[in-house]
């Protein structure tokens, strides 16, 4: 009931005109950004940070536009998976086996129909069990101790790589470097300098948002650049859509399977949206067996990873809103945008914020709807913009991201770092090492310091306060499987995933 | 197949860990004296955790990604310093004139025939800044094109 109190609450948010207005904003660049190869949705929520501080939203409206580029995004994934057979996101990859020969056999408009409802049937579970969900994880929350939190902090980056990440240690590493960076600046408790070297403009420390945009847009840039990958690739033509009811009420148990499971992967640490709609892809394949002709274009093949990979996005945000805690690296830009507009994510947030809370959750709804009729009668229009090659769209992406660094405090300074974290992104893609590591430790860094430091004035200096409640015991043993799991079941099942795609291929 | 990378960055990043601890060493004692948790220890756990890090891949590094070679390289050479150069001129000239070159530049390198490319960067150029300065009140500067 209460529940039902804070969702209309949630609704009267998201629905005045403003909000309603950023939102189908947000929904139509995220479908972009999703389709466009080489655009993340991380990346693009970065771009789109620093443009939403100096337009000066409120802190409702600028998250609202954000979530609905996330779940934009994700929606968008699909239409280069199936026009052109590359994922325009990595958990889009599985929609790519289906979606393309149906596509190559001149249904592409049924394919791109067909994975629009499953995205919002998957996205639809996927929110209901977010609002049904995340009041209790919250409410549960409210117990943690700081000793809890700097467990779940340790939890968070250990199970980050996910269990089809390839070498833990990196992840490791590259947390560590996140960590190590956000150290940089004035001590927030002692006012002690680190690491500054005094230069005036590290004495703030290192602002995340340059980090994200540097790490992401610019090494984007250079990525494509490297592969020559400037002129695009030729484009399946899109058919006049002939679907009939029958065959949309088909993939419907698909989709709510799918949606179900996507947002268990979602929830859980170091799942996320690609193994999310690798598992909803796997499942229903045995599910159907035989009378299915899976790979070679099954509605049903298109349906399934589509409403996982929504459900998953959604799922996702459970462990973002309640416990300050992001899964994945979307999660985290948009856990940047809190800490920014000056938000202490966590379970407070659902008391404090509860307007701002339920704004995000009511606008997720509202947004699933606009994204359905975006993405059915619109989706010509996204077609087009995907059509123009990626050797003017990037340069123009990147312009974009220096106008919103440079906006924000008016110093090129910033800028220079941006490419200085360009660069550094690139090489360490180069080496294998993940980027959204580095971004959580930026992010979570002083949280973790301050839930250590709080951890030890109650314990008086013992350090054994961190593995003293039952709670926290769970958490490290979760954190430790986590980073040893993907070295046992991670090759498994990325052979499993990459055999999938080389079938079709 | 060689797994220099690895090993290279490994070291790179153990000499950054001791120096990072040796930095954490170096901080004065916080006025009122030192606690359990200072200033210091956080950064000395991951200097630590970095340094493990780095130890592990020197000893099992994974095989290489090839670094790109020859052309490749010079085109992300010529990538980065437009970029920088960007970032340089971009107040003394003004938002539009460097936008056009910047983006220009990027663009036909990317394989954009020059006309089509520097086209690409004035009018993008010129929407962002009449979208900004005017539609946002954000105002870019202008440079050169500034009259008075």
């Amino acid at each position: 009931m209460e529940t039902l109190h804070y969702l209309s609450l949630g609704f009267g948010v998201a629905l005045q005109p403003e909000n309603l207005m950023f939102a189908l904003i947000g929904c139509f660049i995220g479908t972009l950004i999703g389709a466009l190869p080489g655009l993340g949705p991380a990346n693009g929520v970065a771009i789109l940070i620093p443009l939403a501080f100096t337009l000066g939203l409120k802190p409702e409206t600028a998250l609202i536009m954000l979530t609905a580029v996330y779940a934009g995004a994700m929606y968008g994934g699909r239409i280069s998976s199936i026009l052109l057979n590359i994922p325009g996101d990595e958990p889009a990859m599985m929609t790519c086996l289906d979606g393309y020969p149906m596509a190559r056999q001149g249904k592409a408009a049924e394919a791109l129909a067909i994975s629009a409802i499953a995205s919002f049937m998957g996205s639809l579970i996927a929110t209901v069990g977010l609002i049904l969900l995340a009041p209790l994880l919250a409410r549960f929350a409210l117990t943690f101790g700081p000793a809890e939190y700097f467990a779940l902090f340790v939890l968070a980056f250990a199970t980050l790589g996910g269990i089809t990440g390839k070498n833990p240690m990196k992840t490791l590493m590259a947390a560590a470097i996140g960590l190590i960076i956000a150290t940089v600046g004035i001590d927030l408790s002692t006012g002690t300098q680190r690491y500054t070297f005094g230069v005036l403009e590290l004495y703030e420390g290192v602002d995340f948002i340059i980090a994200i945009v540097g790490l992401f847009a610019v090494s984007e840039l250079l990525f494509f650049i490297e592969e020559k990958a400037g002129a695009g690739r030729e484009m399946i033509k899109v058919n006049p859509l002939k679907l009939k009811w029958r065959e949309i009420l088909s993939i419907f148990p698909t989709s709510i399977r799918g949606g179900v499971l996507g947002f268990i992967a979602g929830v859980l640490p170091g799942a996320g949206a690609s193994l999310g709609s690798f598992i909803t892809y796997t499942l229903e394949k045995k599910i159907v067996g035989k009378k299915g002709y899976f790979g070679e274009g099954d509605p049903r093949g298109v349906a399934a990873p589509e409403s996982g990979n929504n459900g998953a996005s959604s799922g996702a945000l459970v462990p973002m809103l309640t416990l300050g805690v992001p899964g994945s690296g979307t999660t985290a830009v948009l856990l940047a945008m809190l800490v920014s507009l000056n938000i202490t994510p966590g379970p407070l947030m659902f008391t404090q914020n509860a307007d701002l809370v339920w704004g995000v959750i009511a606008a997720l709804l509202v947004g699933n709807f606009m994204l359905l009729l975006l993405n059915i009668p619109l989706v010509g229009v996204f077609v087009k913009i995907l059509s123009v090659p990626p050797m003017y769209l990037l340069p123009i992406v990147t312009m974009v991201a220096f106008v919103g660094i440079y906006s924000i405090s008016h110093s090129t300074f910033d800028l220079y770092f941006m490419i200085a974290f360009g660069v550094g992104g690139y090489i360490l893609r180069k080496l294998d090492i993940p980027l959204v590591p580095v971004i959580l430790g930026l992010l979570l860094g002083p949280e973790m310091e301050k839930n250590l430091r709080h951890a030890m004035q109650i314990s008086d200096g013992d350090w054994s306060i961190l593995w003293s409640s039952p709670l926290s015991i769970g958490l490290w043993l979760v954190a430790i499987v986590g980073l040893l799991l993907p070295v046992i079941v991670g090759p498994i099942l990325r052979r499993r995933m990459q055999a999938a795609k080389q079938h079709t291929e | 197949m060689s797994r220099f990378n690895d090993r290279v960055f490994g070291l790179v990043m153990l000499a950054v860990a001791v120096a990072y601890y040796y930095g954490a060493t170096q901080f004065p004692v916080p006025f009122g004296g030192s606690e359990a948790v200072g200033p210091e220890t956080f950064p000395k756990i991951l200097g630590v955790v970095l340094a493990i890090c780095s130890l592990y891949m020197i000893v099992k590094p994974d095989a290489d990604n090839a670094w790109p070679a020859g052309r490749t390289f010079v085109e992300l050479g010529i990538a980065i310093v437009a970029l920088i150069v960007y970032a340089l001129l971009l107040e003394p000239l003004g938002f539009i004139i460097s936008t056009t070159l910047a983006i220009g530049t990027l663009c036909w390198r990317m394989g954009a025939t020059p006309l089509k490319a520097y086209l690409t960067g004035l009018i993008s150029g010129i929407v962002v800044f009449v979208l900004f300065t005017y539609g946002l009140e954000l105002p870019l500067p202008l440079g050169l094109l500034e009259l008075n």
